[in-house]
């Protein structure tokens, strides 16, 4: 209680409140910008905030992805073009809504959807994570590795299409991450004698590159689709259809709930994303609905599920993050880098050695919650006419802001030709449908990965029979194996089906994938 | 997608037994004798790309009843493919022009040629929007966060 008092007076007392409220409004303008998802938003953002405090740093960025996943209700509502595949089930309602010209209303539901999604979420990542941390300081080398192996097995089977995909994707970051000196030899790995290298590939370029040039990229690719959707764009002149009325809200309410609650579970187990609550929520909400036919045709009932859910997912989901150390998200993995490039290490000991810090961050996070409204209420019709903005002059922006972010992160060009590598391969990855949000999560729990696995391996003696003696370990390397043979089986039963069609209502440009 | 995944499952076979055979052998040491070598967990993924893409190799190449045109289609469209090969050039001619000529050639560069690769032909719009992003980038930098970055 004491650190939660400090924490008030940090953010209260300083500029905290109003970089967190740069960070909600610059999220909200990214993730209104069809492509550009709140990983996005924080990949390129991360520099900015290299010469900020270490609370308004991390709380402007947890604003950036609290923002951006509110905004991109805006083009998925307005455009029928989701920034991100999780906000695709608000377009299915959100879209017929704009077209019936009542586009500011469902933007109005989105929004308090989203806060209270959000706001909900944080309370549980508040009240869950310290108590969980607790249990994980109990865990040793041999428990972290399975958990590991476990995590990363479950991200690759669920952020895809392919297990198979998923788990390339996988040993590919953790291949990338062993770049550089090994910590215990002092040996150089892989570095084709450049001394930038030696310390290893950035995570700032590395994510700037594979998330935010190669969706440039593609989006540069579709230029026309979206500039086709833009013109169309009307509102009507009633103005009972630009707001919520009270029966509105009295329907929408237990939707909102029920959105919560789902998203907040699905992001607590890691690599579910933000798709998974927002779909799960969507098709809950119509099952139990008196008139599911009428889905789709613009219930405003459709925009409070998906978006309460997508918006719970961003806090819940840096619960494994803030207990375990283990990102279960790709934002949760790029903010790992913000974290401890601010002084913060997630994970459970980060509760014991700096309580003030942790305090700091979550009165931030519960103040973004209350800003989003705020901005949202206030310049949500200046916000939505960023959609009008051809990407064509948004695109060549972007791309100067990846150069600058990743040019910062150590004063050299080399930098750029990191990103531009990763770019191509997130391209690639993203059109070849390999989960680069895998990728990333093993790239950035690759370290780890290989201490603990070292570590294992010379207190079990090298003798696989040793594992019997730490039955957590074994436990979680079973439920990896079922994990695969299960995915295995679905993929086999899938591939003698027409593949899905789960957003063929829609125009979902962008390319993040849960 | 079937015949995207064999390429890229066979791409990913040769690269990781170059990996295997030539490149890590050659840029790791084995290390001292008595610890775990370096090499290990780098090997280890190796194979373990080596043993997923096989998978990806049979069943690309299988043919099944319903095998179609979706199957042999490439999965980056021939406009995605185009913009690719744009953004690639004009990051190639700005890094060329930074390097030459400095940072503000360089990052001008960028913006106009990104611009033009787009579509936008307007000389107003180009120079307006150059102008407003680099000093919008110079405001933010080194009046309101206080600190250079060149």
């Amino acid at each position: 209680m004491e650190h939660l008092i400090l924490g008030v007076g940090d953010v209260f007392g300083g500029t905290t409140l109003l970089w967190v409220a740069v960070g909600v409004s610059l999220g909200y303008v990214l993730g209104a910008i069809p492509g550009l998802g709140k990983a996005i938003g924080v990949a390129v953002s991360i520099p900015l905030t290299f010469y900020l405090e270490p609370v308004s740093a991390l709380g402007m960025l947890i604003g950036i992805a609290k923002g951006s996943a509110a905004g991109s209700a805006v083009s998925a509502i307005l455009l029928n073009t989701p920034g991100e595949p999780s906000s695709a089930p608000t377009a299915f309602d959100g879209y017929p809504l704009a077209r019936q010209g009542k586009g500011q209303k469902a933007l109005k539901m989105a929004l308090f959807a989203s806060v209270t999604g959000d706001f909900v979420s944080t309370i549980i990542l508040i009240l869950l994570a310290a108590p969980l941390a607790r249990y994980a300081l109990l865990i040793g080398p041999v428990e972290l590795c399975a958990i590991l192996v476990f995590s990363l097995v479950f991200i690759g089977g669920l952020s895809g299409n392919s297990l198979t995909k998923g788990l390339i994707a996988a040993c590919f970051g953790i291949f990338f991450a062993t770049v550089g000196l090994e910590t215990e030899t002092f040996v150089a790995r892989l570095t084709f004698g450049y001394l930038e290298l030696e310390d290893g590939i950035s995570l700032v370029p590395m994510a700037i590159g594979m998330l935010a040039v190669a969706e440039m990229v593609v989006q540069a690719g579709n230029l026309n689709t979206l500039d086709r959707e833009t013109a169309n764009l009307r509102d009507s002149s009633d103005p009972r259809d630009r707001t919520v009325t009270q029966d509105e809200l009295r329907r929408c309410a237990p939707v909102i709930a029920r959105g919560t609650v789902i998203g907040t579970a699905v992001g607590i187990l890691p690599g579910l994303g933000a798709s998974v609550g927002s779909f799960l929520s969507y098709g809950e909400t119509r099952r139990v609905s008196a008139t599911p036919a009428k889905y789709g045709t613009g219930m405003i009932e459709g925009v409070a599920a998906a978006e309460s859910a997508d918006n719970a997912v961003v806090p819940s989901s840096l619960i494994p993050l803030f207990a375990l150390g283990i990102p279960g998200s790709v934002i949760a993995a790029i903010l790992i880098a913000a974290f401890i490039l601010h002084g913060l290490t997630p994970g459970p000991l980060m509760f014991q050695q700096q309580p003030r810090m942790v305090a700091g961050l979550y009165v931030s996070m519960l103040c973004a919650s209350a800003i989003l409204l705020v901005i949202g209420l206030l310049g949500q019709r200046l916000f939505s006419q960023i959609v009008h903005v051809p990407l064509r002059l948004v695109i060549p922006g972007v791309l100067l802001f990846c150069c600058v972010g990743s040019f910062m992160e150590t004063g050299s060009v080399f930098s750029i030709y990191i990103m531009l590598g990763f770019a191509l391969l997130g391209f690639l990855a993203r059109k070849l449908d390999f989960s680069f949000v895998t990728f990333l999560i093993g790239f950035v729990i690759g370290p780890k990965l290989e201490l603990s696995f070292r570590q294992s391996l010379q207190l079990l003696n090298h003798d696989a029979s040793n594992l019997l003696a730490h039955p957590i370990a074994l436990l979680f390397l079973f439920a990896a194996l079922v994990f695969v043979v299960l995915s295995g089986r679905a993929t086999a039963r899938r591939s003698g089906q027409t593949p899905p069609t789960t957003q063929e209502n829609c125009n979902p440009k962008g390319g993040n994938q849960p | 997608m079937k015949r995207a995944n064999a390429i890229s499952g066979i791409f990913l076979c040769v690269f990781s037994i170059v990996m295997l055979g030539m490149v890590i052998p050659t840029q790791i040491n084995a290390g001292p004798s008595g610890m775990m070598s370096p090499r290990l967990v780098p090997n280890m993924m190796m194979i373990g790309i080596l043993l997923l893409s096989l998978p990806l190799v049979i069943r690309g190449l299988r043919k099944t009843p319903e095998y179609d045109a979706q199957d042999t289609a490439s999965p980056i469209s021939r406009a995605e493919m185009l913009a690719l090969l744009r953004i690639s050039g004009v990051f190639a001619a700005s890094i060329a022009l930074y390097e030459l000529f400095g940072a503000l050639v360089g990052a001008s560069s960028l913006v106009i040629l990104a611009l033009l690769v787009l579509g936008e032909r307007r000389p107003l719009v180009i120079v307006a929007l150059t102008v407003v992003l680099l000093t919008g980038l110079w405001a933010l930098f080194y009046k309101v966060l206080g600190t250079a970055i060149l």
